[in-house]
């Protein structure tokens, strides 16, 4: 592998020295590495992610793709680490190299480090603003993702949440009434976007001055925009600060002005329910699903193991939201 | 069965990965990855202490629910199958709230507290 990258590296920066090499540990699926090549007195901070030896989790985006997305999110100015090199074949697995940032995003200490305060106070309205680039890129930029087709995307995602609710095998009720609601009372349609699918603090790059890069491209696919406004209310991507409805960082209201006037959508609150709900059901199937791959044997884990029993944390975040507003 | 109890065991067990494990550990990914495997012990352990008790308590309100006796994964199957079929009887959501309440009593009763 290492010849191969050096062969890329000096192709793209010139004739230099891979000075660091290294595996950080992480999921199963994807590998990732950290590396370093200096060019006379300059180094590159470089960050490879390369396709894992074991299952592929279902609905994650082909590197091929994922690195794609990047370079059509990278060139219409939303921030993301510059993808640099596809490799199609880096011993056998596909891979893809990008530029390395600096920064936090561990979601407790984005919420809670001290010295982050001044980027929690700008945050609302930078992921309002990033949200904003990302819902407005042209489609015909983008590579085929998946996407609702004809249906409507919240037809489409409950068809899928369901899919994986059966897959479990277990009767969870509390969840059934969460999608018996959702089927129930559905949003006002509104034109697909490109959707990043996961757009919450943990996958937000913030440092002291403020949002550095928006990561984890992976569940990227076509739908509602309301699908990623909501999906940072959800109150496990608040890392304990519950009374902080956005991320544990601000309120909906300014994140949501913002957006609106960026983009020319007429998003109210209130809209954002049916979508927060959504997403609790969504993490809560996740953690079960997380669960599976531990006990299926595809990744051994005590903390995926765990999200089986802390799915009921979302299980009553449902009922709790449709008892108060629903 | 002879002392320690399976209480005691999960005891002994949590109470070394905590005082000599933790403090011993640099790595960030293996502090965070033990203090989840002491979750999961803490879990096991009110599994233990309250589980009998609240099964029985999730049968009865079950049974009464549903207007029939039965075994607990079958009449939860049955819920959740007349809840997609919106055929839900009356009274079903104040079950799920305390159904998903005893779950997290034993798996996260500090989460339980979060809420007013």
């Amino acid at each position: 592998m290492r010849a191969a990258l050096e062969a890329a590296l000096k192709e793209l920066f010139g004739p230099g020295e891979l000075l660091y090499l290294q595996r950080i540990p992480g999921g199963a699926s994807k590998e990732a590495w950290v590396l370093d090549y200096r060019v006379g007195e300059r180094v590159y901070p470089l960050f490879l992610r390369r396709a894992g030896g074991g299952v592929i989790q279902r609905r994650t985006l082909p590197l091929a793709t994922e690195f794609r997305l990047l370079e059509a999110a990278h060139a219409h100015g939303v921030r993301v680490a510059r993808p640099l090199r596809y490799f199609p074949d880096l011993e056998d697995r596909e891979a893809f190299l990008m530029e390395r940032l600096e920064g936090e995003s561990i979601g407790t200490r984005v919420v809670r480090r001290p010295e982050l305060q001044r980027t929690r106070q700008g945050l609302p309205q930078a992921m309002a603003e990033e949200l904003a680039k990302i819902h407005r890129i042209p489609q015909d930029r983008l590579p085929p993702l998946p996407g609702p087709g004809e249906k409507p995307a919240h037809a489409w995602i409950l068809e899928e949440l369901y899919m994986d609710l059966d897959a479990l095998e277990e009767p969870h009720p509390a969840l059934e009434w969460g999608l018996r609601w959702l089927q129930d009372h559905p949003p006002r349609p509104l034109s697909p976007v490109l959707v990043h699918g996961d757009f919450r603090i943990g996958n937000l790059m913030v440092d002291g001055e403020g949002l550095v890069a928006v990561l984890d491209w992976e569940f990227a696919h076509l739908g509602d925009p309301r699908e990623d406004l909501a999906w940072p209310l959800v109150r496990a991507w608040r890392f304990g600060e519950d009374g902080k409805r956005l991320g544990g960082v601000g309120e909906v209201e300014p994140f949501l002005a913002r957006y609106n006037a960026l983009t020319g959508r007429e998003i109210a609150a209130e809209e954002l329910l049916w979508w927060e709900i959504l997403g609790n059901v969504r993490w809560g199937l996740g953690a079960l699903n997380q669960a599976r791959r531990h006990l299926k044997g595809e990744e051994r884990s005590v903390e995926l193991a765990v999200l089986g029993r802390l799915a009921a944390e979302m299980e009553y975040e449902v009922l709790h939201l449709l008892e108060r507003y629903g | 069965m002879d002392r320690p109890t399976l209480d005691e065991l999960l005891e002994a067990t949590a109470e070394f990965l905590e005082r000599e494990i933790l403090p011993t550990l640099a790595d960030p990914r293996l502090r965070f990855q033990t203090l989840v495997a002491l979750n999961a012990l803490g879990i096991a352990r009110r599994e233990l202490a309250l589980w009998q008790g609240l099964m029985a308590e999730d049968q009865r309100a079950l049974a009464t629910l549903l207007g029939r006796e039965g075994e607990g994964a079958e009449l939860l199957g049955e819920l959740a199958h007349r809840i997609r079929q919106g055929q839900a009887p009356e009274g079903t959501f104040a079950f799920l709230k305390a159904h998903v309440a005893r779950k997290l009593r034993v798996a996260s009763p500090r989460y339980l507290e979060r809420y007013p």
